[in-house]
């Protein structure tokens, strides 16, 4: 089915895995795409085939999965294309990413799910999983062949870009496939609140804008995890960017719920002052909340409530988020500035634990393969230089989003290397010179 | 936003651009010999997204008095509303040779994206909840001339705050004149912080801010802006925060009563009060057209120096 890779061992990194609880300078050997053994010094039976890559100054930790991008196919190739996203996912640190399903049309049924399945492959390198979408065209009332679409290979649900509108489609749909492991995946914003455009607060009020509040989320939130409760589904928030939707995670996860929630490196590190003159480009939904918001945002992640790390990847055309702010489309291109932000914002966090968020954690949420380098696993790794100064130039994405909200920051981590099943899709010299292929890749790290 | 050529709100404004701006009004007011030359060969085009009389009369009157030749761009029957980009259409406006542009529209912050591909001046006549300049500047006008010096004076705004582009911009203006701004509404439409944008007192009690009062405003009830989700009745809202005889009884002897208009007689304020020697309606429409040949003078004045360059 797939060529084969050639056996590798990376040689001479700090290797730091959660769940081998390893933080050392370690070799990796790779044979046949899996992890064979992480050895202390030279393999004792060494593979004379095996290629060595010197990985020395780089941390190598398993392959940071994200759970939440928008990939745009199929539909808006002018704001990205799976070649373009799955390559700025590599390019990221990412070997993995989970594909949601609010595109042109939605993924909300088994051939979807199968045919971008097919594309992601057909392109190769970075592992695409569908997530599909809970109700018809995620009109939010009738529930969409969820059986069908997770025997094809969906890995969750979710009408992400939206709330699911009727608790009636959302709580039967949940028990459609109670008996099934794909979890659910919120995007809480009451629909009641639709043509905010930021978030409801003393910006929003001297703007003179409509804004979203806090509540739209989190009642939201507290309703899905009823749900989840009642049904006993896994359940995930995504984007959490109110104090209270924490609050209601909290609460959830004391009464037993089997319940996560993500941050995205904008919700920690941007505030709605941001929107001061009317600057479209900072639109995002959730909105840019207060710095009270962000500061509990922040301390959720050093306490562990939210315990997993996504980009909420949302590329569009440059004209899309011109503006006023009704015309400009929400989100930001976010898979090439997540590793490098979130490092950058919880430095005082063990690496461990930010590995954890990237990888450990969203791969069990997931259910899918990878999240640690425990032998007989896939041979995913991120590949890290965790004292490597640049500054973030839109122009130089690999995605053809190019509204960031981190545009000329200057951040200390950068992702070096990208391995799937073996393979490396993607690594930089530390000039940050991208270099693709295994002979470019072997002289990239050495260099 | 007040770079010279642009007068889109007064959020950043300084007191010596305010306190200009009515000094110059107030000298048109009483007669400038070449006023009827000053825009002599100006065009300048009022796109008016969102109905208005008394602003669109107010601007257009106000060029014709500076010599200026007015036109209404009509947005709903232009290539706007055929896809044409927004970009599109401010450079056929610009290539048409407008020298300033007046703005209304429904939505905050339209005027400042207008300013992103207009290079000559432009004039907010009205955006959103957010600012309407000229109103603040006419109303500042009007306590001017009232009072002479505003330091210490007291203003109260009471109404439907939340959604008023007058309550913003005429409280920053009278703020800014060493006014003390008090805004009266039900919590639901004050600002959510105090104070108020930053300077202003919040109440809910309209009644005990009257008798401290040197002036107060009341804002029309905007239905277009909000729907019942999240206004209260009409009645509701004017029966503590409207004006009648009772309430004007609480007044000072020498307070006035101003309002945006237009007037929803018998609601916000009762019909009779508004021939009360109190009210300064009028006087604000009157000024209205001085404060915008200040203004027109200013902005395009400022787009011929960077057309110059």
């Amino acid at each position: 089915m797939k060529n084969r890779v050639p056996n590798r061992d990376f040689v001479g990194a700090r290797v730091i895995d959660p769940t081998l609880g390893l933080d050392a300078i370690r070799t990796i050997a790779v044979r046949n795409g899996v992890i064979a053994a992480i050895i202390d010094g030279a393999p004792a039976e060494p593979d004379l085939d095996a290629e060595r890559v010197d990985c020395a100054g780089m941390v190598l930790c398993p392959g940071f999965i994200d759970p939440h991008v928008h990939l745009r196919h199929p539909g808006d190739p002018q704001k990205e294309t799976l070649e373009s996203g799955l390559a700025a996912a590599a390019a990221g640190g990412f070997t993995a990413v989970a594909a949601m399903p609010n595109t042109r049309p939605p993924i909300d049924r088994a051939s979807a799910v199968s045919q971008l399945i097919r594309a992601a492959e057909a392109i190769g390198g970075v592992r695409c999983y569908p997530i599909g979408s809970v109700t018809i065209a995620r009109a939010g009332d009738s529930m969409a062949a969820l059986r069908g679409m997770a025997k094809a290979g969906a890995v969750a649900f979710s009408d992400d870009g939206a709330t699911t509108a009727s608790l009636k489609a959302l709580y039967h749909a949940a028990r459609l496939i109670a008996d099934l492991p794909q979890p659910f995946l919120s995007h809480c914003d009451d629909p009641a609140f639709e043509g905010a455009l930021m978030n409801e607060g003393a910006i929003s009020d001297l703007l003179g804008v409509a804004g979203a509040p806090n509540l739209a989320e989190a009642a939201i939130a507290a309703r899905d995890l009823l749900v989840a409760r009642v049904t006993g589904k896994r359940w995930h928030l995504c984007h959490v960017s109110a104090r209270e939707t924490i609050d209601v995670l909290r609460w959830a996860r004391s009464t037993g719920v089997d319940a996560s929630g993500e941050a995205t490196p904008h919700h920690v590190r941007c505030t709605d002052d941001q929107l001061l003159g009317f600057d479209a480009s900072m639109r995002v939904n959730p909105p840019l909340r207060s710095a009270t918001d962000v500061r509990a945002l922040k301390a959720a992640v050093v306490d562990g409530t939210i315990d997993i790390f996504a980009s909420d990847h949302a590329p569009h055309a440059p004209d899309d988020k011109e503006p006023p702010l009704s015309h400009a489309c929400v989100g930001f291109s976010g898979l090439e500035t997540a590793v490098a932000a979130m490092f950058d914002t919880f430095r005082d966090l063990p690496i461990a634990t930010l590995v954890a968020n990237f990888s450990t954690n969203v791969a069990r949420l997931l259910g899918v393969e990878g999240g640690t380098l425990a032998p007989g696993s896939p041979a995913d790794i991120t590949g890290l230089h965790l004292e490597r100064q640049w500054t973030v130039d839109p122009a130089a994405f690999l995605s053809k989003g190019r509204a960031t909200a981190f545009s000329g920051q200057a951040f200390d981590v950068k992702p070096a290397m990208s391995v799937v099943g073996g393979a490396i899709v993607y690594a930089v010299d530390r000039s940050g010179r991208p270099l693709q292929g295994p002979n470019a890749a072997r002289r990239a790290v050495k260099a | 936003m007040t770079a010279d050529r642009l007068l889109l709100d007064l959020d950043d404004a300084q007191r010596p651009l305010i306190e200009a701006l009515i000094k110059r009004a107030l000298e048109f007011k009483r007669g400038v010999a070449d006023a009827s030359v000053r825009l002599k060969g100006k065009i300048v085009v009022g796109m008016f997204f969102e109905a208005s009389t008394r602003t669109a009369t107010s601007f257009a009157q106000a060029t014709h008095k500076l010599g200026g030749t007015w036109h209404d761009f009509h947005p709903e029957s232009s290539s706007l509303g055929k896809g044409e980009t927004l970009e599109d259409t401010m450079r056929t406006i610009q290539a048409i040779g407008a020298d300033a542009l007046v703005v209304r529209h429904s939505e905050s912050g339209f005027p400042h994206a207008l300013a992103r591909h207009f290079s000559a001046a432009i004039l907010n006549a009205g955006d959103g909840w957010h600012a309407h300049p000229t109103q603040g500047l006419l109303d500042a006008m009007t306590l001017v001339e009232e009072f002479g010096t505003l330091d210490g004076r007291r203003l109260v705004i009471s109404g439907d705050i939340r959604h008023s582009r007058v309550a913003r911009s005429s409280a920053r203006a009278a703020h800014l004149l060493g006014a003390h701004v008090t805004l009266c509404a039900p919590p639901l439409l004050l600002p959510p912080t105090s104070p108020g944008w930053g300077f202003a007192e919040l109440s809910t009690d309209l009644d005990a801010c009257l008798p401290r009062a040197d002036a107060v405003m009341l804002l029309r009830i905007q239905k277009e802006r909000a729907d019942g989700a999240e206004l209260p009745p009409a009645e509701d809202l004017m029966e503590g925060y409207g004006i009648d005889d009772a309430r004007v009884g609480r007044m000072a002897p020498q307070a006035i009563i101003m309002h945006p208009g237009p007037v929803n007689r018998g609601v916000e304020i009762s019909g009779a009060l508004m021939d009360d020697p109190r009210s300064r309606i009028e006087r604000q429409v009157e000024n209205g057209v001085y404060v915008r040949m200040a203004a027109l003078e200013r902005c395009l004045r400022a787009a011929a120096a960077v057309g110059a360059r």
